[in-house]
């Protein structure tokens, strides 16, 4: 499903170039739920942005579902993303003047869908995630981890292969993030879905068939020794 | 598919902040209203130059407007090679039962005027009754419904430039009420006999200056307008009165302009009032770009492209334009018969146009563009990353 090779990604920060990822090389197969740790500043969330086609690399190629988007036209990068990759924020990311359904809707609206089936799929996917009662909620209404669901059913409402979680967890408490992880886990399990997830929290890397480590832009056999 | 617009997004952003949107709309209603109203002012003060005939000429005193020419140039004038015919003015500048009913009255030439002014048609009443009745006069339609006058009404007039030796008024009876089909002659002048005042001040019955205030001369089909100018001016360049001819176009036009450059001094507001709204919706835009621009990235990472964030702020800041610009368009519409009403005699032709209700609209729409144009751009192009990484 994924393959980087050679992956370098470098940020001008304070004056200077700042290599965040450097020489990077991944393999993560169809079907995989693989978590990615390493402490801050590590190239996690780097990682998850040039994987998703939010960005692209410096050097190297990124090859996901197939095409190589690193040489995809921004443009076309846009509708790639909406047919292959479903996102996942620590933030949720909803639109607030928008409510849960309605969140849910708009990314329907990139696929060749009636207004009726739409709203169908939108439903599913809320009764998928356990918040069917809660469709005409605006964000503020609902609590982290609802929010956090809806976030989920985003996610997946199109039926995309890959769902990349940027530390979905970090904001949860303990119950509503074990909630997360077993849709996390259901998506990956049951119905096969790719998923990658950025996280600090060992607990929710268990979750994971396969835990990779990211230390200054490298991948590490280990955790580094700071412990994240 | 990457064009479908969120327009429930748009709509729901638009009530993001209810109060900022209704106080910016409101804003804009003003301004428009104030633009269109401005703009038919403009408008009306050149209706009578565009509707100037160009056969009819205007002929003054050199040396102003106010200085009267004797009654005997009037033959001479008539005798000028392509002259068919001309009519007197003179203005009478009465007041009815108070001075605040001001309203324009000309003592002019009964015989020639329907002639020389095709416009005017009688619809009540008859023309042969004003003629053949020395006293009586013509008032338009619109100056007869304010004072609810009908034919056989007498008008008491109080004379100002020309009042009466004993104190009383002037009185006319009302032989007929006219309409204008076109702007040199509005509907809301009241026309009597010249002679009857030229024969008050004769017997002593009025005091006041004997002689007209223009005479209005009709040129004959095929004539050289020109040179039919050239021949009155030249007839009288040696006095006892020097004469300036114009074209009625030019009278009119000069006329506006004794009042000051009023239409270049209104568009000047209009155009400061047009800027400072412009400034007002793109500040409001700006606000709102910033507002929306973690959603924008939430958008392109759902797989919106660049040009459809571009749209979704560009259409609030379009909507707000056009309703906040198109109710101020519609109130100066509205309320167009009540201006007209309250400014009375001054702009007696007062009206919002369809050009002016046009052009408003595409005022609004424009405004709409501009002060969205920039904030979209920058919004449409900020990258995914960079647009989520900024803090809600």
């Amino acid at each position: 499903m994924i393959s980087l090779r050679h992956v370098t990604k470098r940020y001008w920060r304070g004056g200077q170039h700042l290599t965040v990822l450097d020489e990077l090389d991944l393999e993560v197969r169809d079907g995989e739920f693989c978590a990615l740790m390493g402490p801050s500043g590590s190239g996690k969330s780097t990682l998850l942005n040039l994987v998703g086609g939010l960005d692209y690399p410096d050097s190297g190629e990124v090859c996901v579902a197939g095409e190589f988007i690193s040489d995809i036209p921004d443009s076309a990068l846009a509708s790639w993303r909406a047919e292959t990759v479903g996102f996942v924020f620590q933030a949720f990311n909803l639109i607030p003047v928008l409510s849960a359904l309605e969140n849910l809707e708009l990314p329907l609206l990139l696929a060749p869908l009636g207004r009726r089936q739409r709203r169908e799929h939108a439903l599913h996917a809320l009764e998928l995630v356990g918040l069917a009662d809660r469709a005409h909620h605006r964000p503020s209404q609902l609590s982290g981890g609802q929010e956090q669901r809806v976030a989920i059913a985003r996610a997946v409402v199109t039926d995309p292969a890959l769902i990349l979680a940027d530390e979905p967890t970090g904001d949860l408490d303990r119950d509503s993030a074990d909630q997360v992880l077993d849709i996390l886990a259901r998506l990956n399990r049951e119905i096969g879905k790719t998923v990658v997830m950025v996280t600090h929290d060992a607990l929710a890397a268990r979750r994971a068939g396969r835990v990779v480590h990211l230390d200054k832009g490298k991948l590490a056999d280990r955790p580094p020794e700071n412990g994240e | 598919m990457a064009g479908a617009l969120p327009l429930r997004l748009v709509f729901k952003n638009l009530f993001r902040h209810p109060v900022r949107s209704a106080l910016t709309a409101a804003s804009l209603t003003v301004a428009f209203f104030l633009l269109c109203t401005l703009q038919s002012l403009v408008v009306t003060l050149d209706a009578g130059v565009e509707d100037a005939k160009s056969d009819r000429l205007v002929v003054q005193s050199a040396v102003s407007l106010y200085v009267i020419l004797p009654e005997s140039y009037d033959a001479k004038i008539r005798s000028v090679e392509g002259v068919e015919g001309t009519c007197r003015w003179t203005w009478f500048g009465g007041y009815y039962q108070n001075p605040s009913n001001f309203f324009a009255q000309f003592a002019t030439s009964e015989q020639t005027l329907f002639s020389i002014y095709p416009e005017l048609s009688i619809v009540e009443g008859s023309a042969e009754r004003f003629m053949s009745d020395r006293s009586s006069c013509l008032v338009g339609e619109e100056l007869a419904a304010v004072y609810r006058w009908k034919v056989g009404d007498t008008v008491p007039l109080i004379g100002t430039i020309f009042p009466r030796t004993d104190g009383s008024t002037w009185n006319f009876r009302i032989a007929g009420i006219y309409r204008s089909s076109a702007a040199s002659v509005d509907n809301r002048t009241m026309f009597f006999h010249h002679e009857y005042l030229s024969k008050s001040l004769e017997d002593g019955a009025a005091n006041g200056p004997d002689g007209v205030g223009v005479y209005v001369v009709k040129v004959k089909d095929g004539a050289d307008v020109q040179s039919v100018m050239s021949r009155i001016d030249g007839l009288f360049a040696k006095g006892p009165q020097r004469v300036q001819t114009t074209t009625e176009a030019e009278f009119q036009a000069q006329f506006v302009s004794m009042v000051g450059n009023i239409p270049f001094f209104v568009s000047s507001i209009g155009m400061a009032v047009f800027f400072a709204i412009l400034l007002a919706v793109l500040n409001t835009m700006l606000m709102a770009a910033r507002e929306q621009t973690h959603d924008a990235g939430i958008l392109k990472a759902l797989g919106f492209g660049g040009r459809t964030v571009f749209l979704v702020l560009m259409l609030q800041s379009l909507a707000l334009s056009v309703v906040g610009g198109g109710l101020g368009v519609l109130a100066a519409v509205g309320s167009s018969a009540g201006i007209r009403h309250a400014l009375g005699s001054m702009f007696p032709l007062y009206e919002v146009t369809t050009e002016t209700t046009v052009a408003g609209l595409i005022g609004a729409v424009v405004l709409g563009l501009v002060a969205g144009l920039v904030p979209a751009l920058r919004l449409g192009r900020l990258s995914c990353v960079a647009a989520l990484r900024l803090e809600k």
